[in-house]
């Protein structure tokens, strides 16, 4: 075979691969809370009872669930400058996975909004709840509780989709990886180590999504 | 002393179905009144029409002196925004037949929300009214529990507490033991007695044609989206002047 | 950003663009085939396999849906050439495509397949059936129908993530696009045509999954 599989350059800069890892997490948290703002506001939009704002709202969704988040990121990084937009590589990944997965968890926002049983919402305007307070203290607490699941499961691939930072020489795990083989020629070792950390994350994140999902049983 | 609710000639229709066809109704304060009838004749969409949870294309709802729902009458008139609406319907409750507790928030929390979101009390008061409330309805001890961990039965007295806890004028009862197991319908229907002979004015659809009876002032008998017969229990029950009444008791019975 | 040099230069750059779409659209589908058969495989041996082979499949499925497409494409990129086989780009990238998808559509099918009453298997059995014949008659087009609208939305996702590519220097539609920009500047016109192109696929697939869904609806 003429390759004998050695670690230790890979166990030398595992720091750094672990570093790589934590801000791969990092990003994707970020991602998270920027997509669940946009995913709630156009999820909510989605089933508005207003047509150009539902037709918005589906639009977006369609364009950024289809587009590859490279073409997004090589945009946001690469052509906003044009417009005068320029933004460093942290924010503009942030923004570009953000805005991408704003699309994704819409459609989880919008599938929960249309579960929540009718009646319960018009329990909350018999007491007297105008639309937007039923919104807020019945329909949204609802509609989170049965989209956990959904939203998980969006985490993870986010986590994953993370991986993409690397092309624009953001230092995460995939970077590291790349710069190990590169330096080392390392392959099998360093590609191996790289894979095996992303699964466990993965695996991890699932095994504490299903955990939460035990305690915050769907409605 | 004026009614008070009015309902004046309503008109609805859906999908282009006449579902009610011109309904004239008054009901006073202190009195509760039955509405009996078969399935399709209107009853439900009567009183979701009177908490405005449904629009009406004729006719007009006057609820103590103001007439509700819409500016103006006959056909210029418009529908009111949603401010205005959720202020008029915070005078009125409901009890759905589908109880529709808020599954997020436990019995005390229920009956709390509109406490605090519509009536804007503060958080200690809220909780002590919404405790006295549950223990009226016998589920004291159950103020803490979410609706998950309640039966049928509870859960409706719960919905009932929501609703009278936000001391409307007048309360609507929508066929509120026709989900329910056949043995937890009598601790529901004693509740409402029990409510009935404190004096409060309710407006009750109902299947239960003995409880009707026993706790109404008046029973109102509804026929294809129009009130058919209208009188005391005695007068309907014993001596129904209307054919389909007639017809309609003796299916009943059976 | 004037709309006429725009145009001039898509003219000029036709055919190369050509070239980049006929490749993303080749890779996709090569990917999609091998990767639908190999899913197959995969999806019956963990719905119905003896022991062994579940585990090695079940292994196979999680580390593979573990693992960012990118690492994938890196891995099989930088991997193969130190075992003595020498892939270029292209078949790396395909390799991991196919790879990518196969365990994807492995948990579609076994899903779909687990989803069946076992009175079905059953009722096959007592009309006398083996097993291949029960799988082939009774389950598999059963299970079908679930499959198919997963299955399209995975189709979608690997026409996204061809785009990737791009990274390891093979010539799709992303490439060309770059190297056209690289040229010209016109960096926002021609990611935005990049993007539109990627929609247009995924949109082509996405009638494709509708009206399939529809021909088989009155069943």
């Amino acid at each position: 075979m003429g390759y004998t599989v050695n670690f230790t350059a890979v166990w030398g800069s595992f720091d750094k691969l672990m570093a790589g890892l934590a801000l791969g997490l990092g990003l994707a948290i970020a991602a998270v809370l920027m997509g669940s703002v946009i995913g709630l506001a156009v999820g909510f939009a989605s089933v508005s009872p207003i047509r150009w704002v539902r037709t918005t709202a589906s639009l977006y969704v369609t364009v950024f669930r289809n587009l590859p988040i490279l073409v997004i990121v090589l945009v946001a990084y690469f052509a906003l400058p044009d417009l005068g937009i320029s933004l460093d590589k942290y924010t503009s990944f942030i923004l570009s996975l953000g805005i991408y997965a704003g699309a994704y968890l819409a459609e989880v926002f919008r599938a929960g909004l249309l579960s929540i049983p009718k009646g319960v919402v018009e329990a909350g305007r018999a007491i007297g709840l105008t639309r937007l307070q039923t919104n807020f203290y019945v329909i949204a607490p609802i509609m989170l509780r049965n989209a956990l699941p959904a939203l998980g499961s969006t985490m993870i691939s986010l986590f994953k989709d993370t991986s993409i930072a690397a092309v624009i020489a953001i230092p995460e795990l995939t970077f590291q990886a790349r710069k190990i083989n590169t330096e080392t020629f390392r392959v099998v070792e360093s590609w191996s180590v790289a894979a095996g950390l992303y699964v466990a994350t993965c695996f991890l994140l699932a095994a504490g999504l299903r955990r939460l999902e035990r305690q915050f049983p769907k409605f | 002393m004026s009614p008070l609710l009015e309902i004046k000639g309503l008109h609805k229709r859906f999908h282009g179905v006449e579902v009610l066809k011109g309904v004239d109704l008054s009901l006073n304060q202190r009195e509760v009144v039955s509405i009996i009838g078969s399935s399709g004749s209107g009853k439900t969409t009567l009183l979701r029409c009177v908490n405005l949870l449904e629009e009406f294309e004729g006719g007009e709802i006057i609820l103590d002196r103001e007439s509700i729902g819409y500016r103006g009458t006959g056909s210029g008139r418009k529908r009111l925004p949603d401010r205005e609406l959720s202020r008029q319907r915070a005078m009125t409750g409901m009890v759905f037949q589908g109880f529709h507790l808020f599954p997020h928030l436990t019995a005390a929390g229920n009956v709390m929300l509109g406490l605090r979101k519509v009536r804007r009390m503060e958080r200690a008061e809220a909780r002590a009214l919404a405790d006295t409330w549950l223990a009226k309805v016998g589920l004291g001890n159950r103020a803490d529990h979410f609706p998950g961990q309640l039966s049928g039965g509870q859960q409706q007295r719960v919905a009932i507490a929501r609703a009278l806890a936000m001391n409307p004028k007048l309360v609507l009862l929508d066929e509120i033991t026709s989900a329910l197991d056949p043995e937890l319908v009598q601790e529901v229907l004693q509740t409402v007695k029990a409510l009935a002979s404190e004096g409060a004015t309710l407006l009750i659809v109902t299947h239960e044609m003995r409880f009707a009876r026993d706790v109404s002032h008046r029973i109102v008998f509804m026929e294809q989206g129009r009130i058919a017969e209208e009188g005391p229990p005695a007068e309907i029950f014993g001596a129904p002047k209307n054919a389909r009444l007639v017809e309609f008791l003796r299916s009943s019975r059976d | 950003m004037e709309p006429s040099s725009f145009l001039n230069e898509l003219w000029m750059a036709r055919s190369a663009l050509g070239a980049g779409l006929i490749c993303t659209i080749g890779v996709s589908a090569a990917a999609i085939s091998g990767g639908t058969l190999l899913g197959l495989l995969l999806g019956v041996s963990l719905a119905e396999g003896p022991m062994p082979l579940r585990f090695v499949c079940r292994a196979y499925v999680d580390l593979l849906r573990g693992t960012p497409v990118l690492v994938l494409v890196l891995a099989a990129f930088y991997v193969p050439s130190t075992f003595g086989l020498n892939l270029d780009a292209l078949s790396a990238g395909i390799l991991a495509l196919t790879l990518f998808c196969g365990a994807h559509v492995g948990e579609i099918v076994r899903g779909a397949l687990q989803s069946i009453p076992p009175g079905q298997t059953e009722a096959g059995r007592s009309i006398g059936l083996t097993y291949p014949q029960i799988l082939a008659y009774v389950l598999l087009p059963q299970a079908f129908r679930a499959i198919l609208p997963t299955w399209i939305n995975t189709g979608a996702e690997l026409v996204k993530a061809s785009s990737l590519l791009s990274i390891i220097g093979v010539g799709d539609v992303l490439l060309k696009v770059q190297e056209i920009i690289g040229r010209n500047f016109l960096s926002l016109d021609f990611y935005m045509l990049a993007g539109a192109c990627y929609l247009a696929i995924n949109f082509a697939i996405e009638q494709f999954g509708k009206a399939a869904e529809r021909r088989l609806a009155p069943q």
